[in-house]
């Protein structure tokens, strides 16, 4: 027997709903009797998330996401300091030593970018989990974004929701990655600084390639701007790939611009990451950390840090 | 359900910011099978005063109210009150209400030959009896039409007292016939009871008049809907504003519903579709915030028909926070529109040609922009537009009085944001 949370009644293990007050009892409702978050007021929080006193939404649940997998994997999520909601999403999938991780970035300029990060985040992960090819997996994450103008508000057509997205396996010391706009993956070696295995789509990258000044191309307003992500209005491009298998042990890291930005030279990525893999202890300790270290030097956008460690040594 | 409420807003504001606005409009299918949901009570308030007999109006006033008796549905109670000095009940007895039959609206057009113009205008009481015929039959819709030619006669401030006495327990539309009447006058009742006025110039045009207000009325399924808006602690509601069919502030009509919520009277409503202006201020937020600045829900006693949220959200980001709501800002260019060409009437009224040329230049402006091309018009017979995009203009050196009272009692009306823009 356990306790409605609403109204104290009892009710038989396996019940949806309470008897007594006719509550979900999987919702539990428990929101409605916290005070608010804001102003404390007791009365506390309406259905619809707003305190009935000061009005302040009491919380968005994608604020601050953690994933936990001890030391297999793990990954956190954080709106940062800046931006109203948090428009990234990751997926992390850990089967015995065989990892699945998606980070997703929703496009600012576009209409309802969180949701399309989070369908393209939960499309592609979903999708691993029955075929492990990152290049499918993200096709899949396009369709499913490109789907989003048919439906909710009216105003997406005009404004496709849009998203970037990087995928990764982990099967033993075999790695693939795939891509498409400026979400990144880095392998952090034991030593030596962090080599970039992904490369972005965006106007910085694509104007160095054709021999601009990176220091210039960076400082370019434009610089950000990226050539390549998932929407309705995509075009037709494929992802990215790329694959390789670990030699010595080190560590996978998936991660939004909102991270990177502040890191932009790859050793300095590399010596921020193991500073917090050193003194953190755990790994969601670290992916805290790194969180920690990109909100207290701004935290200007949304923020998401996944960290799977790969050794080629057989357990 | 057949009330929806949708906010449009740009919900995003700068740091600091604190004013917050949204359009919300209220549509109604109207009650199932276009049934009423309560009775209804029509009477129909004819001036019969001395000047009525001036160039036959009060043969067409009798043609005019004849017209509405015939549209009015079976069932519904009604009466008819001759306007003089004080309001003589005209049909049926004295204090008595009639229920609408072929029987009863023959006798009503019978009794419609006896209405003799002599007297005077004494609209306080004309308004105050129909309350009180009204108050018979409280929860019906109820609905008057008043017609008049003239000043009211009563002593100063006595119909302002009535209207403060009555508001809220019927609406009232007007009509004034010829050109000697007060616009003033008029909107005074149309604001109280939450109707309209307008121009008949010529008597040939009261049956039409008529006839489309009857009509109108039968349309009407729900007595008494308001807007209620909830807002948080600290923050107020500096306006409501219906903006469409035509600008009327409530803001002044609130009730107060519990601590941090207050009514705003609608009227009554039948299948249609009507826009609303609220601006609220609110305590400023900072960046990521999100506040819930108004709930706004359709209201009828204690059933809530439909609900719509009007949100804040504080961002640093200027691309977001800059973003002009078409909805609002076409509705705040109306509001003006309609503020702009009254300012410029009594400007012209009072000689300064200059301040009405301004007025009237930027009212062209206004209405040419907003695609609001009846009001256009109307502004066409008072100044020659010379060029309505820059908003110049020439005063008229003759104007009818006739055109000026139109542009007048027309001015708050508007036009939706075309769907196409």
């Amino acid at each position: 027997m356990t306790d409605c949370a609403s109204c104290a009644d009892e009710r038989a293990a396996g019940a949806a709903f309470c008897e007594a007050c006719g509550r979900s009892l999987a919702a539990a409702s428990a929101p409605v009797a916290e005070p608010c978050p804001n102003c404390g007021y007791p009365g506390g929080v309406g259905a619809d998330g707003y305190c009935e006193r000061c009005g302040m939404l009491a919380g968005r649940p994608r604020d601050h996401l953690e994933s936990d997998c001890g030391d297999i994997a793990a990954a956190v999520t954080d709106r940062g300091r800046r931006h109203h909601r948090n428009e990234d999403a990751m997926w992390l999938a850990v089967r015995g030593t065989d990892v699945d991780v998606v980070v997703s970035d929703g496009v600012s300029a576009s209409f309802d970018p969180d949701v399309a990060s989070e369908a393209a985040a939960n499309t592609a992960g979903a999708h691993l989990g029955v075929e492990p090819d990152v290049s499918k997996a993200i096709l899949a994450a396009k369709d499913a974004v490109a789907e989003l103008v048919n439906g909710g508000d009216p105003r997406r057509a005009a404004s496709n929701p849009a998203c970037t997205i990087v995928v990764a396996t982990v099967r033993g010391t075999e790695i693939n990655i795939g891509w498409v706009g400026d979400s990144r993956a880095y392998w952090l070696p034991a030593e030596g600084p962090a080599e970039q295995l992904t490369e972005d789509d965006s106007w910085a990258t694509h104007a160095i390639a054709m021999g601009t000044d990176p220091e210039a191309a960076m400082r370019d307003p434009k610089a950000h701007a990226i050539t390549a992500w998932l929407g309705a209005d995509a075009g037709p491009s494929m992802p990215r790939t790329g694959a390789f298998t670990v030699i010595g042990p080190g560590h996978l890291i998936l991660c939004s611009d909102g991270l990177w930005n502040y890191l932009t030279d790859p050793a300095d990525f590399g010596a921020v990451v193991r500073e917090r893999l050193r003194e953190g202890g755990t790994l969601i300790d670290a992916a805290r950390g790194l969180i920690d270290f990109a909100n207290a030097a701004g935290g200007a956008d949304n923020i998401t840090v996944a960290l799977v460690p790969v050794s080629n040594i057989k357990e | 359900m057949p009330y929806t409420a949708e906010a449009f807003q740009n919900e995003f504001l700068a740091l600091g910011a604190t004013e917050v606005n949204s359009i919300i409009t209220v549509t109604s299918s109207g009650a199932e099978g276009g049934r009423r949901t309560s009775g209804a009570t029509e009477i129909i308030i004819v001036d019969a005063s001395g000047s009525m007999q001036a160039e036959g109006r009060i043969q067409a006033a009798r043609q005019a109210a004849k017209t509405a008796v015939e549209c009015i549905d079976d069932g519904v109670n009604f009466a008819i009150i001759a306007g003089v000095s004080t309001a003589q009940q005209l049909f049926p007895a004295p204090g008595r209400l009639a229920v609408s039959s072929a029987e009863t609206r023959a006798d009503a057009i019978r009794s419609i030959d006896r209405l003799q113009a002599s007297g005077g205008t004494a609209m306080g009481a004309w308004l105050l009896l129909a309350a009180q015929l009204f108050a018979q039959r409280p929860g019906d819709i109820a609905h008057a039409i008043l017609l008049t030619d003239g000043d009211n006669g009563e002593r100063a401030g006595y119909l302002e007292q009535v209207l403060a006495s009555i508001a809220g327990k019927f609406t009232c539309d007007s009509r004034g016939v010829g050109v000697n009447w007060k616009v003033s006058e008029l909107r005074k009742i149309a604001d109280a009871l939450l109707g309209t006025v307008d121009i008949v110039a010529n008597p040939a045009g009261l049956a039409a008049a008529f006839e489309q207000m009857m009509t109108k009325a039968m349309g009407k399924t729900s007595a008494d809907v308001q807007l209620k808006v909830w807002t948080p602690v600290n923050s107020t509601v500096r306006f409501v504003k219906q903006v469409e069919p035509e600008v009327a502030d409530l803001t002044g009509k609130r009730v107060d519903d519990g601590p941090r919520a207050g009514r705003y009277p609608l009227g009554s409503w039948g299948a249609e579709s009507r826009d609303y202006h609220v601006c609220i201020d609110v305590q400023p937020g900072a960046a990521g915030d999100e506040m819930l600045a108004a709930r706004v829900s359709v209201v009828e006693g204690d059933t809530v028909h439909a609900q719509s949220l009007v949100r804040a959200v504080w961002t640093e980001d200027t691309a977001l926070s800059t973003r002009i709501n078409r909805q609002v800002a076409h509705y705040t260019g109306q509001a003006e529109l309609a503020e702009t060409i009254q300012a410029g009437i009594e400007a012209r009224k009072s000689g300064d040609d200059r301040t009405a040329t301004l007025k009237f230049g930027r009212a062209a402006q206004l209405a040419h922009a907003s695609g609001n091309k009846a009001t256009e018009e109307l502004l066409a017979t008072v100044v020659d537009i010379e060029d309505a995009a820059t908003g110049t203009v020439r005063l008229r050196r003759k104007v009818e009085a006739a055109d000026e009272m139109a542009l007048d009692t027309r001015s708050t009306k508007t036009v939706r944001v075309g769907r196409s823009q």
